[in-house]
């Protein structure tokens, strides 16, 4: 009974003096929870930040030009007695450039998915993933030294217009968001649940066959939302495009005709821009914000949506 | 009956052939750039390479030789600040996410913000930290120009960091936390030791991302012809150098400018393939 | 619902038995489903209590109410009393760090953290006391060496933890235990991921430990039980069957149920 009475009361000195070092530590603990969660929503604050320092900054240009900022092609920063600037140049150069990009990226990526899922020796899948992903990790700014020197004189000697031309920017791109289009689609060719394909190659389908039915339908949303994601890449580029784009402020006659696209505007002209012409561009600036803000939102619903799928 | 079964079966079979020989095809047009690109760099920034190019600074316009020291130091200090602000940031960030706000809502709507960020236009980022930093300061400075990168850091980090600390399985913090490990030091001694190669990985790809940005470098740090360590003025730095030497007539600025491309481009693509042997090896343990 | 607690169990002991936890009307829920139903039940000091019956009874639910390890999730809540020497560990306000100190667990999946053998042991002594590094040695061989895994790994204290054997795992996450010393050991079907020789040695450790500690084993094993504890728990979908000393748990079982599933008829 002493012994136990004994035992019982030096474990109760032990606690006692626990209790005071994790008193001690309750404090730091705290403190780390309050560092991690003040990080944590900060990431929503930048997002807030950036949306408002652009609104703020394109204040001056949305009050002057309104509507009219999308509609008018003509950009003089210098005429008198105040800037006519308009928008409608750079935003359709932005377009045209990206959705060119894409049709070209996108059955080239799907077709190197395709390789990599169901042709490639094993031995090889992984050296030309790698190599296929170090394209994406190449500075963007190289991409537009080479088509500036390399791809754009070689277009030209062709008679595909000049060395700066909206064809030029549209390539640059599409070798920009390939690596993009390949990692996503060969990741969610690799959600297709093998006995689904076993079942149609049962059946006696050809791998094209099998790949036609049975794989893209069934990563159909994956695909899209890699296409999204890809198309939010293209649209803010901006070195790789401002090098070769031309950075000419006219509607585009075709492709072979040198254009402009907002990021290529902002890149070139901000560092020496002032008062509303400054704030024009930052004007495009928040133009193309809420542009890829759509595309990339609607890029990861359908990825989280083919997520839950996968999940359920 | 067979006859025709089997004119079908040719012809789905030559459709097969085509298509295949098709992605064939679309892979090696993919290979195509990155060699004739990599080919590019090797021949035109290979004749400049020299010690000089480490050891002396950028040389004014229409002279002979000079380097890119001060380029490359300013771009160090640039890519060592950015991610020494964005990385913690990035790191606490994604702990709140795995950690402590793992089953509450405003996670996903973090994660879902910061999927967005993670490819929002660097050249908006720059608008970011110009009108937030340079305009208030009155000029551009090194300081500006590492936020910026900061800003492009800190979501690749929360993404990595999330991703790898949920890889932790569960069992192991309740085994910290049933000593009596107050949650804390749970994280911090057990959870990102566990995580530690992938947490490093998610750094280590960072600043890959960040060292080739030149887009929001453009007005936020502007550049120097000059050697200066100073974090409040302009700060030379490799990417607007290049930027600016390339556009200039000067052959010997051009020259600079394709040395400095080989040296980046193998600098970042060393750093991809660093990060990427340590997140295999962690895999494989 | 409520089960008598037998006399039998006062009378047969030698000592009388004091009852170091008691569980008290314990309800438990994930969300809104209850998962135990009106618990009720002694564990013995320096007894072992084994917990036995079909998966998803809620064996281990009640385990981890012992040491609170629940909180860690949202929407998991308890009800009722649990009284750990006289003091209601569900009681709001409770130093929950303090009490898994106090009341220890050891996992089903050997769980060695990611570090050198030395520094599983020394981790947790660190968080509560500043001792010397011999001090520490100390330590580490008296845990270790309580666990019968010290003559296998003294000479590699300073391998990973992960380096070892699964048996030898767990005997380091028993030891890691020990170190800081508890009053208290919970086990949750220790043995279900290892060979029959490591399972020996587990059970012969336990058997070992009862004469400090105070300890609770959850078990789908019913010859484990048999061997290794004094009482058993029989539980069956979130609700205490029967509670008695394990020896008439497995030769005269009061309860219908009980007796179908020792005798294998289900679980």
């Amino acid at each position: 009974m002493t012994d136990m009475a004994m035992t019982s009361h030096a474990a109760s000195g032990a606690s006692a003096e626990r209790a005071a070092v994790l008193q001690k530590l309750r404090g730091r603990d705290t403190l780390f929870y309050w560092m991690t969660r003040i990080a944590a929503i900060s990431v929503l604050g930048l997002l807030g930040a950036i949306m408002i320092s652009l609104v703020i900054g394109a204040w001056p240009a949305i009050s002057t030009y309104g509507l009219s900022f999308i509609t008018t092609v003509r950009w003089a920063p210098n005429a008198m007695p105040t800037p006519v600037l308009g928008g409608l140049s750079p935003l359709i150069g932005t377009l045209i450039t990206s959705i060119v990009a894409l049709l070209i990226a996108v059955p080239v990526g799907l077709g190197i998915a395709i390789f990599l899922t169901e042709l490639c020796p094993p031995r090889l899948m992984r050296p030309i993933s790698i190599a296929i992903e170090m394209l994406a990790g190449i500075p963007s700014i190289i991409y537009g030294m080479w088509g500036f020197f390399v791809l754009g004189p070689f277009l030209a000697e062709r008679g595909l217009g000049g060395n700066l031309s909206l064809l030029n920017a549209s390539l640059i791109l599409a070798i920009m968001v390939l690596p993009f289009i390949t990692a996503i689609s060969r990741d969610v060719f690799a959600t297709v649940p093998p006995v689904l394909k076993e079942a149609a190659y049962g059946v006696g389908c050809t791998t094209w066959e099998v790949v036609r039915n049975v794989v893209v339908p069934y990563t159909r949303v994956g695909i899209i939302g890699g296409v999204m994601l890809a198309l939010g890449r293209a649209l803010g580029e901006t070195m790789a495009v401002t090098f070769v784009v031309g950075n000419s402020f006219r509607l585009p006659s075709s492709l072979f005709s040198p254009g402009t696209t907002i990021s290529a505007a902002i890149a070139s002209e901000f560092a020496e821009s002032a008062d509303l012409h400054q704030s024009a561009l930052i004007l495009l600036g928040l133009l193309l914000f809420v542009l890829t803000f759509a595309v990339l939102t609607i890029a990861r619903l359908m990825l989280m949506r083919l997520e839950k799928q996968k999940g359920a | 009956m067979s006859k025709t079964a089997n004119a079908l079966y040719a012809g789905r079979k030559r459709t097969n052939i085509i298509a295949m020989t098709l992605c064939y095809a679309a892979t090696i047009f993919g290979l195509m750039w990155l060699t004739l690109i990599l080919a590019s760099l090797l021949i035109n920034g290979i004749p400049g390479l020299s010690l000089a190019i480490f050891f002396e600074n950028t040389p004014p316009p229409n002279a002979q030789g000079g380097g890119l020291a001060n380029a490359i130091v300013g771009s160090l200090m640039l890519t060592t600040l950015g991610v020494g602000i964005g990385a913690p940031v990035g790191i606490l960030a994604g702990t709140y996410m795995a950690e402590y706000g793992r089953y509450e809502r405003i996670t996903s709507v973090i994660r879902f913000i910061n999927d967005i960020l993670l490819s929002a236009p660097s050249i908006i980022i720059g608008l970011f930290i110009y009108t937030l930093v340079v305009l208030p300061m009155g000029q551009f400075s090194g300081i500006a120009g590492a936020l910026a990168l900061a800003v492009i850091v800190i979501p690749v980090v929360v993404r990595t960091t999330e991703d790898m600390l949920m890889l932790v399985p569960n069992p192991l913090r309740e085994a910290a936390s049933a000593l009596g490990m107050p949650r804390s030091l749970v994280i911090k001694q057990v959870a990102y030791r566990a995580a530690r190669a992938g947490i490093i990985t998610g750094v280590l790809l960072a600043v890959a991302r960040v060292s080739g940005e030149t887009a929001p470098l453009l007005f936020t740090v502007l550049s120097n012809q000059f050697w200066s360590l100073d974090i409040t003025q302009p700060l030379a730095n490799l990417p607007v150098t290049i930027n600016n030497f390339i556009n200039n007539p000067d052959p010997n600025w051009k020259k600079l400018a394709w040395t400095g491309a080989l040296i980046i481009t193998f600098a970042v693509l060393s750093l991809n393939i660093g990060a990427r042997a340590l997140s295999k090896s962690s895999q494989s343990k | 619902m409520t089960i008598e607690t037998h006399s039998s169990s006062q009378s047969s002991a030698a000592l009388p038995m004091r009852e170091r936890i008691s569980v008290r009307d314990l309800r438990f829920y994930y969300g809104e489903s209850l998962a135990l139903k009106n618990i009720n039940l002694p564990l013995y000091d320096r007894k072992v209590t084994a917990f036995i019956g079909p998966s998803g009874c809620g064996k281990s639910t009640l385990l981890r109410v012992l040491n609170r390890m629940y909180d860690l999730y949202p929407g998991q809540r308890a009800e009722g009393e649990v009284l750990l020497d006289g003091e209601n560990i569900l009681q709001p306000g409770i130093d929950l760090n303090l009490l898994r100190s106090r009341v220890g667990m050891v996992f089903q999946k050997p769980t060695p953290f990611p570090m050198t053998i030395y520094d599983n042991i020394a981790f947790g002594v660190r968080l509560y006391e500043k001792i010397s590094k011999a001090d520490m040695d100390v330590r580490v061989e008296e845990a270790l060496s309580k666990a019968a895994l010290w003559k296998e790994v003294k000479d590699k204290l300073n391998a990973s933890g992960l380096s070892l054997s699964g048996g030898q795992q767990q005997r380091l996450c028993i030891a890691r235990t020990v170190a800081i010393k508890p009053e208290v050991i919970l086990f949750d079907e220790p043995c279900s991921a290892l060979d029959p020789i490591s399972t020996a040695k587990i059970e012969e450790l336990i058997d070992e430990l009862k004469s400090e500690y105070t300890i609770a084993i959850v078990t789908h094993n019913m010859q484990q039980a048999a061997r290794v504890s004094e009482h058993t728990a029989f539980m069956y979908l979130g609700d205490l069957i029967e509670f008695n000393e394990t020896s008439n748990i497995f030769t005269t079982p009061k309860d219908q149920r009980t007796q179908d599933y020792i005798t294998g008829r289900f679980g």
